[in-house]
């Protein structure tokens, strides 16, 4: 009991990173700015899509694992990986290479996506962008499930373990630096509250009119947060591969990727980061328990993973009719804290 | 070549069916729906059901398929449009979105129990074997072409002569001044949401005699429905039948004419195909292929003339 409990709350923990990196992408873009992005499984996919093809490569220049092998990647991927993870035992700061160069182009691969599709889409208004960004998601899945020296087509890739050096902590480690770079992305956002730029997307999301007016490209302004939204999509989609340690082109889809974040995002409040925190928290906790406790339901003639759709499409209509803000509402946030204003405000009174 | 084109024609008519509802809601609640998705599912379910369980051609049940997709449209626009009739159309977007979960659910746990129950194969199915032949080719192509068109030649009678047709067009150009003179606008939309539910639902009920269809079969359709609504733009209520036969063309036969020229590889890819045209549409006329002024154009082009 103990250990399958262990086992739950490190899989929610790893989960929760993950998904808390792409709902404050979406908080980021949808909250702050107002882009409308139903296309985040893109770059993730495009993330874990790195992972799946680069960390395998780098491992055998390194290693300098058998040449022979290396005539069909996808074949002899099992045999190469175990290989390269082999070799990956001992070497701790080899292994931080690999997960750090492999994030890296993660990102760059999401930076390429999010001007690929952002190109085209952000000079669109509202929901227009939307689902012109919903119809692109499932590009890469389509050319990931075909061609398959990508990331071996539908049977997939295994990915060299950079963690196997931690031995039975492994899981542990990856769920907590998993929520490391969440806890990141989560003070950025913070900080990116009261900044001048945090100002400026609110003005791009309330009133782009004003915003240009006021000298401000407002396209430039989106498709940059696009951009930088779709780094951290490509980000998350890497550490979920990484955690994982294989590429399945099927487990990148629009449900798990895109709605699932977007349920949790107006569940919670787009426009508060702890709003995206709370809501991404209860949702995977749910979803979780579901699946955790699925054979429990085995009387029932139908696989009751469906309940969580259910449960999610009934949340949130209840939530845009009754709470459309979310749980946690955004607050004003002003450009001094109120005792520097106070203060003026005094001094001003003063003079007078 | 034959056997291309009146694929190509076949699924033209689907897509347009399809296409048809989404411009409808768009035109007249502002709202791009999600949920045809789902809808059209719907569709496909109501004819394995019946085909099942009462036996005969599939082509009996769908004015039953008709009829539950227009219930399941009234229940949409009841549940989730009409009372957020005040918000965005990002948060109606996310409100079909949030229907499109609630329905693929409901279709799925049906399916399991259609499969788990009484052993019917509702995971993937198709119909083909009970579709009969109509000039040597299946019957689909004959029979969906000419619901098109009745449907059509139907919706532009209704429209052009009858009054709850003139209000119906009232509310899309003017709404409050509909409102004015008396139109129940609510109702109206209702109406046309009855109408995009049945019409999915209708091309739904299509679908298994065509398709491989399994719970996802609308979702796996609805970038090309989306495709289709806005390559033929939602200015005008035609848009979608110039956009299906567009759409539907070019998947077909594009898929075709690369897979001679190229290899049979490109068939792999023929998902890519809606995507491309919605880019390209996007960049170069993203108000749809109906949404041009010809007129103006043509203006344009005798200045540069004369």
């Amino acid at each position: 009991m103990w250990y399958q409990f262990n086992l739950f709350t490190i899989d929610l923990i790893a989960l929760l990173g993950i998904y808390i990196i792409i709902n404050f992408s979406l908080r980021l873009q949808m909250g702050y700015t107002g882009i409308a992005n139903f296309g985040l499984v893109l770059a993730f996919t495009g993330g874990a899509y790195v992972v799946g093809w680069l960390p395998v490569r780098l491992g055998m220049w390194i290693f300098h694992i058998d040449s022979g092998l290396g005539s069909d990647m996808i074949w002899n991927n099992t045999l190469i990986v175990s290989q390269i993870n082999s070799c990956l035992q001992g070497q701790i700061l080899t292994a931080l290479t690999i997960f750090i160069i492999t994030l890296v182009a993660a990102a760059f691969v999401g930076v390429v996506l999010g001007l690929a599709s952002g190109y085209p889409a952000a000079r669109l208004r509202g929901d227009y962008l939307a689902i012109s960004l919903l119809a692109l998601g499932e590009i890469l899945a389509i050319i990931g499930g075909n061609y398959d020296p990508l990331v071996g087509g539908p049977l997939g890739v295994q990915v060299p373990d950079v963690w196997a050096w931690t031995g039975d902590v492994r899981f542990t480690v990856v769920s907590i630096v998993n929520l490391l770079v969440a806890l990141g992305v989560w003070v950025y956002m913070h900080f990116l509250e009261k900044s001048p730029i945090g100002r400026t997307l609110r003005a791009v999301r309330d009133n782009r009119d004003a915003a240009s007016s006021l000298g401000k490209d407002v396209t430039r302004i989106r498709l940059k947060v696009m951009v930088v939204g779709a780094m951290l999509c490509s980000i998350a989609g890497a550490l979920y591969a990484f955690y994982t340690t294989g590429v399945v082109t099927s487990a990148y889809g629009m449900f798990d990727w895109t709605f699932l974040p977007w349920v949790m995002v107006v569940f919670g409040g787009a426009g508060s980061n702890w709003g995206v925190v709370v809501g991404t928290l209860m949702f995977i906790t749910v979803r979780k328990l579901i699946i955790f406790y699925k054979y429990s339901f085995a009387f029932l003639p139908f696989d009751p993973i469906w309940l969580q759709y259910l449960l999610m499409g009934v949340v949130v209509l209840l939530i845009l009719i009754f709470r459309p803000s979310g749980l946690v509402p955004e607050r004003v946030s002003y450009a001094l804290s109120k005792s520097r204003v106070v203060k003026i405000a005094n001094k001003i009174l003063s003079e007078k | 070549m034959m056997a291309t084109l009146v694929d190509a024609i076949t699924f033209s008519s689907f897509l347009s069916m399809m296409g048809f509802g989404l411009t409808l809601v768009r035109r007249t609640t502002g709202v791009w729906n999600v949920a045809q998705a789902g809808l059209v599912s719907i569709g496909a379910y109501v004819t394995l059901t019946l085909v099942s369980f009462v036996g005969g051609s599939p082509y009996l049940y769908l004015p039953l398929a008709f009829l539950i997709g227009a219930g399941v449209g009234a229940i949409l626009f009841l549940v989730a449009i009409n009372p957020l009739r005040k918000a965005s159309s990002i948060i109606l977007l996310v409100a079909t979105i949030a229907f499109n979960l609630i329905l693929i659910s409901i279709i799925n746990i049906y399916a399991d129990y259609l499969q788990n129950v009484f052993g019917i194969l509702s995971k993937s199915f198709l119909l083909t074997r009970l579709d009969f032949k109509i000039f040597g080719r299946p019957a689909i192509s004959t029979i969906s072409v000419s619901t098109l068109l009745i449907f059509t030649i139907a919706f532009y009678l209704f429209l052009r002569y009858t009054r709850t047709g003139l209000a119906l067009r009232g509310c899309i150009e003017q709404p409050s001044l509909a409102g004015v003179v008396g139109v129940s606008v609510r109702s109206l939309y209702l109406f046309s949401w009855v109408l995009a539910g049945g019409s999915a639902g209708l091309a739904g009920g299509f679908l298994p005699l065509f398709f491989q269809c399994n719970p996802n079969i609308g979702f796996y359709l609805i970038a090309l429905m989306f495709c289709v609504s806005i390559l033929g733009g939602v200015g005008e209520i035609y848009g979608p039948f110039l956009g299906g036969w567009l759409v539907g063309f070019v998947q077909i036969f594009g898929t075709t004419l690369l897979a001679s020229t190229l290899g049979p590889w490109v068939i792999l890819y023929k998902g890519l195909f809606p995507m491309v045209i919605l880019v390209l549409t996007l960049l170069f006329v993203p108000q749809g292929l109906s949404g041009i002024d010809w007129r103006a154009k043509v203006r344009i082009l005798k200045r540069k003339g004369g």
